[in-house]
Parts: structure tokens; C-alpha cells; sequence
């Protein structure tokens, strides 16, 4: 058995899943001020008469760390950076960082040692209980973000240090300041939100381990999540796109909607697997190197506000309230949904009520339903088209990509969320695919909080001809054992350090995969004296199948 | 008003090589990459990256004439790179993007007019099947070239040396001491485009002081006169104090202000081969300064202590230079007048050019018709012997823009009569107007 929830901006959602399928759900105003409340009250409400000792499993999608951001609320962080030459980053980081001398080269070689008496002048001053270090290619080499936070500690105690190098062993500078930034911005926060949930689970009489949803898509148990609280940003729509995998799982590519009240959610799909962002998250406008799935939104919803201007239906974005046949005050989408016998809440007279001020001299009110419906499912196709585009335009590095690089094809058209029934099956017509609005559509999220997988990731950097390998999220700089290295020994010696950090977090290793693999020769004086790999590996985000006899229930 | 970004098409080509050891290989943009992802270039909201679109052979023969033809001597690499330039170039000029590097290899500026193989790792000229894209979709006209390669760019001289609506301007290490051995003074265009090649060969061991004169000296005050519709930068790299193959000693901030000051509108890639020393703070600093943000951290690690000015001796050769140069470009016309008289009705030469990466040496006669009423038709005819390769031979027709009906009615007689003669294995006009590369 296991509990799902998903702290939404409107409804706090809970599912509890069994092995034969949904067991409860239950859904509860989302109490802002104290999500805690919500939760607490939405969990008592799905496991009324369930016996709690028997989840195996509590998985919470909340905004704690979202609105946080959002909300100005986050503390203040002591930024220390060893930036060393390139770009100026003063204006583009939060924060008014400390600049310390120190550099690290592309191949992870120091250049400049970083100096102490620097670090214990800086110590001097107050404000340094939350501090986050970052130097530039720490990920090849994390010596000098280690040797300065052991002097931060040493000189001045701080309650808590995010090193640059821990919140992503990919490159790119710009990202893991933001990231190490914020994630200390958000550290206390979190870890009061967090003791105070694992108390109140305990207290009734849940004994399963509580993870939390990261914007990855996977979930990490929650003392991991207290040193990582920024994954915990933005995992309302991973949860959902999860909540499609574990419902419908896509086999091939498709494109899912997640049709709520005010906007469309819109992810791809390739192979059975949502795609990702390219690139990190932006947190406060700031880019980070936090991963999530790749999703577009376009503001197309049931409650969308519906209108003629000169003569044409426009749906959206705004919200004027509810639809008409609700009490609202303007004809909205779910209106025409009623009205083209696609939804059923309401009253009816009012929905028709609602066309009859869109209809154009003489038109029936079915007929501007279905002009209305027409031009919401057109505004979506738009995006997905877009997102195709995008995807396509994508910068590749490879001759052989350039040649055979594939555009996305999706095959089919996924629709979950309260408003999917109305209208994907719209879309898929227009886009002369099949549609699937899969059963539980309208509690997608909480299922895919409650079946979502653990996740981990690690990035392995072997430099043969320097004789050593770095695991940037471990804090790990080492000889490598030999000079004769392959991609496949490295992807080896990657998957037990994989391994090892999983089963230090309690998290079991399934489906480990290669996310991304490089491989260069290094030729010196027109003789090759080394190669340089990279691979980055996995825990593949997924969900549990349910129903499925496996050791996780 | 927002300013417009600057657009980026990058494209190290990780899965290309001339060779597995050669300086042209998969490795060689491969720290240029870490660096700029690491200082997370490509998400500043000031910088647009473009993926490269596919040149098409029809692209490269609007320039070169292949022998046999061009498609059997270059790989994809080489449409992605030259269609990398495209892509650069068509973003500045839908408005997209104030101004476009194009980080591209394979690099191009030693592929001459006619193409028999690879040389100095070019095969085909990116920068001039760029220009001439453009001049055949956009409707340029007048384009300066401003070559920074460490090498002479031999190649995009050959290809504009009859050309004066395209000011081609090189400096580079002195040919009497580094390949290809050319780009001196005295090689200043053809008597029609006399002054629209200009060359600046600078002694080794030129700092950023005495490129910067050069620069702030010359060829500024000659772009100001010139006044081009485009300033296109063949951003060679090899002029960096670290480069193997070369011996200069311009710095990453040498190279930056450069840009800065030379304000191209496309930059695209050429040389450079110091991969870890110099590419990465190199390209950091072209890509700070093209995007108009602050460059003055890209400092290389191992610079200090270095010796940034120049011998007297040296900068008097430099400044000696400027002045030669001075003059000639102030007395072009009355100078290209006289190379006309000299010439009579027909201009011609013969030269040797040799493909070091091929393997393969040429002999090329070229004549131009000095036409009182057009540019002038002119033929080539070469013929070439490598390992590899056996005997080629080509006679080609080249039809200038706006040629005059006299002389399109004598290249096809040169070429037809040519053939007759039966001495060559290949027969081409090239027709500008036309943009046809038409096998007779």
C-alpha cells in the first residue's frame, strides 16, 4: 500500500494505491500559510479506515520549496565563489558573493590556490549561518570548494553549506551558483517543514519511510531531500506527468496534456519516457541546474475565459471565474463542454445560456460549442507544434546528428486533468492521432506522487592521460586505477559509486541507465596520450507498476 | 528598445577528423565547449544559439569549381560548417540577432576558386560560400573580410583577388617564415579590384601592441572608407602566444578587443590549434566582446609574467609596414590603372599551389580579360598530380556579375575551343549571374 500526495495550488490531492489498483482518494483545499494542515487533513481523510502500518511508502509533492522562492521568504546566504577568468557573473547571481582567489581549469588542474587568511578575513563579518560555495569547474575537480568550506567551518561555524559541485556534476558555472544559492536559501525552511511532517506521520502510527518528489520526476527519501531541498522545487507538474506514466505508459512517442482549470501542461514522449529540459530550471527568474521534464504551458483550461474579438472565438489565458453553468459570470470552455454533451456538472441552461452570447447571428448553440472547443484545441496544437519545433531547432554537436537528427512524431494523444475528456480527444482529431484519457485521469498527480520511483544520478569524468576520474556529487577526486580506460570500464566503476550513494540513502537500485556518454582521444605532439570520458548514469525516473509483486510494496 | 541578441552557432563537429592526430580532429573544440557551458554562455538571455543548417553542394559550386567535382572531395562536415555560416549570417540578416559568430569547423579560409583537394585543412571556403549566399538571397553588396587566422587566408584572397565590391584584409605571420608561404604587400588584387586585397604580413612574435596599431591604424581607417554593407571576421585563433603551429603573441584579450573594436557583423571560425591554452579564454572573450558584455576577466591562466610589448625594432617594421600599406590604399586607382596599362587587353598568372593535406601539387594559369565594359571574363586552366589522386586537369570560363555580352560569348568560345583542343579532362563555366556551375 501505498500514499501519494500532491500539494496543488487550489486542492491538496491523496491517493492510496494497493495492489489492485486506487483504494482511497481524497481532496482537500490547499491551506496556504500551512500546507502542513492541508496534508495532514487530506491523509486523514484517504486512509479513514485504512490500516496506516500498512503503507510501505509515503511520497509528498509539495510547494513548500516553491513558495518559498515565490515568496520572497528564503534566508539569507553567504556566497562564496572561486570564478576565476570569464564571465562577469555580477548581476546575473543572487546575492553579493564573496570573491575568492583560486582556480581550476577545464581539465580539473589547479591554476591558482585558493588562500585561507581570505576565507578567515571573510569570517570576520556576520550573516554566515547559511553559506554556498562555488567554484568554476568544481565538478572536475571539488579540492577548493572543500578546502574552503572546511575553513568556514573552522572559522566560522556555519549551520549549514551547499557546495556548488553537490547540486549537479554537470558543467555550467552560472547554474550550480543559483542552485547552490538557493538550495541553501531554502535549507531551513525545508528542514522545519520536513521534522515537523515526519513528526506528524509518526504520530499516526505510519511507520513506512516518507520521500519527497523531486522536479526530476523521482523521489528521494527525505533526511537526502534535507541536504537537496531545491530538487523539491516546482514537482506539481512532474507529479503529473508521472501520474500519465503510471496510467497510461505511453509505449512509443505521444504527447500528454494535462488539462486543468487555467492551462494545459504539454510534455513528449519517447520511448515510454517523458522527455527532459535540456537545460535547468529557472528559480526566481535565476537559471538553474535543478532537472525536470520538458513542459510547455499554454494557457487553455475548462475555466478559460471564452470571448468573440472581431468576429473570432478567443479562448484564454485569463480566468474570469468559474463556467457559467457553475454561477460564473462569463461563458468559459467547460460552458461548451457541456453543451457538446462532453461534460456533465452543472446547469445545463446556464451553458447554453453562455453560447447563446457567443453565437453569431443564427448559429445554434451546439454549433458555437463546437467553434469554441475547435479554437481551444487549436490553441494547443499550436504549442505542441511549437515544442516540436523547438525540439527539432535543438543545438546537436555531432556531424551524424546533424544528418539523422529526428524530429518528435508524437503517435498518440494522452489526456489527464479535470477538463482532459472535453478536450484531447479534440486535439488528437485535429492532429489525426488517437486519443487515451486514461481511468483516475482527474487524480493523476497524486498517483504519480504515489507510485514515483527513487531516483539518484552521478557523473563520471576520467581523464586517462592525468590518471584520475572525479564523481563531482560525491565530492570525489581519484586515481584512476589504471591508464587503459574504455567507456565501458568507466560506466562500471560509475554504476558502483552509483550504487554506493543509493544504498547510503535507503534507496533501492533499479533500472540503472547511461543518460549521456562522450569519448575523446587526447593527442599530444601527433600521438594519442590519453582519452577523456565522460558518462553521466541514473536511476531512471519511473513509477511503480501497480498491481506489480515488488519488494517496494 | 531591447537591444537584439547575439547570435552563437556552435558546432565542434565531435565526431570528425582529417585524420585521428591531426590538429584538425574531434578533440579540438572540445575544451572550447567546457569552457563556455561552464561560464554558462549559451543560457545568458543576451545570446542566441543556432543549430547549423545543411549547405547544399549547389552552394559550394556558386564559388569553387571542384575537380572532378566538388561533392567527391568534401565530407558532410563540410556542408555543416559552411551551412553553419549560412545560419549565422541569415540571422543577422532577418534581424534576428545584432551580430553572429559562427564557432564552426571544419575551417575554410585556404580553399581557393578552384578546389583540387584539402589544403591547410580547408577544402571548401565557408566564409565565401557565405557571401556569396547572401549576395545571391539578400542582395548585398559590398562585403570586407577581415582575416585574423595567423595564416594568410590564400584562399579567400584567390577567390575576391578580381573582386573590388569585396575588400578582402589579412594579417597574419609573415609568409617567409609559415605556411602557405604568401599574403605579401605586392599581392593586392587584380588590376579591375587593385586595393580591394590588402595584406598585412606582421614579423613573429607580435604582441597585442602591434596588432592593435595595425588595427586602430589601418584597418579601421580603411573600413571607414570602404564603407561595406558587411564586415565579416575569418576568426583564426592562431595568433595566440600558445598556438604549436605558429609564433605570435597575441593574447585572449588581444583577441577580444579586437572584436570589439572591429564590431563584425558574422565572425566565423578559422585556424587555431592551441586547444586548451587558448581556445577556451580565446573564444570566451570574442563571444563577451561580439555579445557586447564584459570580456576583461578572460584572462589565461598562464599569462602572467609574460611579456606583452614588442621589440623596438619590431613595431618599427610594423609601423613601416602600416605606412607602405597606407599608400597603396590611398593611391589604388591611379596604381590599378597602371597595372592595367602594363597588362594590355588580358591580365594573367601561373602559380604553383600545393594541398599539404592531400598530397597533391597544381599548376593553375588564370587570365582575365581587362573588358572595357564589364569585369572581364577570365579562365583558369589547372592541373594537378597526388598520391593518391593521379592526373587531373580542368579548364573553367568564370563569368563575373554583370558580365557584358561579349565577354559571355567569348568564355563559352574559350571553353568550347578548349575542349576541342582536347588538352584538359574537365570544362566548366562558371556564371555568376547566372548562378550556374554549368560541366560543358
Amino acid at each position: 500500500m501505498l500514499l501519494g500526495i500532491d500539494v496543488g495550488g487550489t486542492f491538496t490531492d491523496a491517493v492510496v494505491v494497493g495492489e489492485d489498483g486506487i483504494l482511497a482518494q481524497a481532496k482537500v483545499p490547499t491551506t496556504h500559510g500551512n500546507l502542513l494542515a492541508g496534508i495532514l487533513a487530506v491523509m486523514d481523510e484517504a486512509l479513514a479506515g485504512l490500516e496506516p502500518g500498512a503503507l510501505r511508502r509515503v511520497a509528498l509533492s509539495t510547494t513548500i520549496v516553491t513558495n518559498t522562492v515565490v515568496e520572497g521568504k528564503t534566508d539569507p546566504v553567504a556566497l562564496f565563489l572561486l570564478p576565476g577568468p570569464g564571465l562577469d557573473l555580477a548581476g546575473l547571481i543572487p546575492g553579493a558573493p564573496q570573491r575568492l582567489t583560486g582556480y581550476i581549469d577545464h581539465r580539473g588542474r589547479e591554476t591558482a590556490a585558493p588562500l585561507e587568511e581570505e576565507v578567515r578575513e571573510a569570517c570576520r563579518s556576520s550573516g554566515l549561518e547559511l553559506c554556498a560555495v562555488a567554484g568554476k569547474f568544481a565538478v572536475r575537480n571539488p579540492k577548493h570548494e572543500l578546502a574552503v568550506a572546511g575553513w568556514l567551518r573552522k572559522y566560522a561555524s556555519p549551520e549549514h553549506i551547499t557546495l556548488g559541485s553537490a547540486v549537479s556534476g554537470g558543467l555550467n558555472f552560472w547554474r550550480r551558483v543559483n542552485s547552490a544559492y538557493y538550495n541553501a536559501a531554502v535549507w531551513r525552511t525545508f528542514g522545519r517543514f520536513a521534522a515537523a511532517a515526519e513528526d506528524a506521520v509518526r504520530r499516526r502510527g505510519i511507520v513506512a519511510p516518507l520521500y519527497i518528489l523531486k522536479a526530476d520526476g523521482g523521489t528521494i527519501p527525505l533526511p537526502a531531500a534535507r541536504e537537496l531541498p531545491l530538487e523539491a522545487v516546482f514537482t506539481g507538474p512532474a507529479a503529473s506527468v508521472l501520474g500519465v506514466m503510471a496510467l497510461a505508459a505511453p509505449a512509443g512517442e505521444a504527447v500528454s496534456l494535462d488539462i486543468g482549470g487555467t492551462t494545459t501542461d504539454i510534455a513528449l514522449w519517447r520511448d515510454g519516457a517523458p522527455l527532459f529540459a535540456e537545460r535547468g530550471a529557472k528559480v526566481s527568474g535565476y537559471p538553474t541546474a535543478v532537472r525536470s521534464f520538458w513542459l510547455h504551458s499554454v494557457g487553455v483550461g475548462g475555466d478559460s475565459h471564452v470571448r468573440r474579438e472581431a468576429g473570432e472565438i478567443a479562448v484564454g489565458p485569463e480566468r474570469r471565474g468559474p463556467a457559467m453553468a457553475a454561477g460564473g459570470p462569463e461563458p468559459t470552455v467547460a460552458d461548451a463542454m457541456i453543451v457538446a454533451g462532453l461534460a456533465d456538472f452543472g446547469d445545463a441552461g446556464k451553458a447554453a445560456a453562455a453560447m447563446g452570447r457567443l453565437a453569431a447571428p443564427g448559429q445554434e448553440s451546439r454549433a458555437v460549442a463546437g467553434e469554441v472547443l475547435a479554437a481551444a484545441a487549436e490553441k494547443i496544437c499550436q504549442a505542441i507544434a511549437a515544442m516540436i519545433e523547438e525540439r527539432a531547432a535543438e543545438p546537436v554537436y555531432r556531424v551524424e546528428d546533424i544528418l539523422h537528427g529526428v524530429r518528435p512524431q508524437p503517435k498518440a494523444v494522452i489526456g489527464v486533468g479535470g477538463a482532459a475528456a472535453g478536450l484531447a480527444p479534440i486535439v488528437a482529431r485535429k492532429l489525426g492521432l488517437d486519443s487515451i484519457i486514461p481511468e483516475g485521469a482527474t487524480v493523476a498527480n497524486a498517483i504519480g506522487a504515489a507510485l514515483a520511483r527513487p531516483t539518484l544520478e552521478i557523473t563520471l569524468r576520467a581523464d586517462t592521460e592525468q590518471g584520475y576520474y572525479t564523481v563531482a556529487e560525491l565530492g570525489l577526486h581519484g586515481r584512476l586505477p589504471e591508464r587503459r580506460l574504455s567507456l565501458a570500464d568507466a560506466e562500471r566503476i560509475a554504476a558502483r559509486h552509483l550504487a554506493d550513494r543509493a544504498a547510503k540513502a535507503g534507496i533501492p537500485v533499479t533500472d540503472l541507465e547511461t543518460v549521456a556518454a562522450e569519448e575523446f582521444n587526447v593527442v599530444r605532439g601527433f600521438s594519442t596520450t590519453g582519452k577523456i570520458i565522460t558518462c553521466r548514469l541514473q536511476i531512471k525516473p519511473g513509477v511503480t507498476a501497480a498491481g506489480r509483486e515488488g519488494g517496494d510494496w | 528598445m531591447k537591444a537584439k541578441p547575439f547570435g552563437l552557432v556552435f558546432f565542434p563537429a565531435f565526431d570528425w577528423a582529417i585524420s585521428p592526430s591531426h590538429p584538425e580532429r574531434e578533440e579540438r573544440l572540445l575544451y572550447t565547449r567546457d569552457q563556455i557551458v561552464e561560464e554558462g554562455l549559451l543560457d545568458l538571455p543576451g545570446i542566441r544559439e543556432y543549430k547549423p543548417r545543411l549547405a547544399e553542394i549547389r552552394d559550394a559550386e556558386r564559388v569553387h569549381i571542384g575537380v572532378p567535382d566538388i561533392a567527391s572531395l568534401i565530407t558532410d562536415a563540410h556542408l555543416v560548417s559552411a551551412g553553419g555560416a549560412i545560419t549565422a549570417a541569415e540571422a543577422v540578416m532577418k534581424g534576428e540577432v545584432e551580430r553572429a559568430f559562427a564557432l564552426v569547423r571544419p575551417p575554410g579560409h585556404h580553399a581557393m576558386q578552384v578546389v583540387h583537394g584539402t589544403r591547410g585543412f580547408c577544402t571548401v571556403n565557408i566564409e565565401a560560400i557565405m557571401v556569396e549566399y547572401l549576395r545571391r538571397h539578400y542582395g548585398i553588396g559590398r562585403v570586407a573580410i577581415v582575416d585574423t587566422d595567423v595564416h594568410h587566408g590564400d584562399g579567400t584572397q584567390d577567390i575576391f583577388y578580381h573582386d573590388p565590391d569585396t575588400l578582402f584584409i589579412s594579417f597574419h605571420q609573415d609568409g617567409r617564415t609559415l605556411y602557405p608561404g604568401t599574403g605579401f604587400p605586392n599581392e593586392a588584387g587584380s588590376p579591375r579590384a587593385y586595393g580591394t586585397t590588402l595584406n598585412l604580413p606582421l614579423p613573429p612574435g607580435t604582441t597585442d601592441e602591434g596588432l592593435h596599431y595595425v588595427l586602430d591604424e589601418f584597418i579601421l581607417p580603411v573600413l571607414e572608407d570602404f564603407q561595406p554593407d558587411l564586415v565579416i571576421n575569418s576568426a583564426g585563433q592562431d595568433n595566440h602566444y600558445s598556438d604549436p603551429l605558429a609564433g605570435m603573441a597575441i593574447t585572449a584579450q588581444g583577441y577580444a578587443r579586437l572584436a570589439d573594436k572591429l564590431k563584425a557583423d558574422i565572425a566565423v571560425l578559422e585556424g587555431g590549434y592551441s586547444i586548451e591554452a587558448a581556445l577556451p579564454y580565446v573564444n570566451t572573450g570574442i563571444i563577451l566582446a561580439m555579445a557586447g558584455l564584459d570580456y576583461s576577466r578572460v584572462i589565461e591562466p598562464d599569462r602572467a609574467g609574460r611579456k606583452e610589448s614588442m621589440s623596438g625594432q619590431a613595431m618599427a617594421y610594423v609601423k613601416a609596414l602600416t605606412q607602405e600599406q597606407r599608400s597603396l590604399w590611398r593611391d589604388r586607382e591611379r596604381l590599378g590603372r597602371e597595372a592595367a596599362a602594363r597588362a594590355g587587353d588580358f591580365w594573367q598568372r601561373r602559380r604553383g599551389i600545393y594541398y599539404d593535406d592531400s598530397g597533391i601539387s597544381e599548376e593553375r594559369e588564370e587570365i582575365v580579360r581587362l573588358c572595357p565594359n564589364c569585369l572581364g571574363y577570365r579562365t583558369i586552366a589547372t592541373s594537378s598530380e597526388g598520391y593518391g589522386t593521379g592526373y587531373k586537369t580542368a579548364f573553367a570560363a568564370v563569368l563575373p556579375r554583370r558580365a557584358c555580352p561579349a565577354c559571355r560569348a567569348a568564355a563559352q568560345d574559350a571553353v568550347r575551343a578548349e575542349k576541342q583542343r582536347g588538352n584538359h579532362r574537365h570544362y566548366f563555366i562558371q556564371d555568376w549571374d547566372n548562378d550556374l556551375l554549368e560541366r560543358i
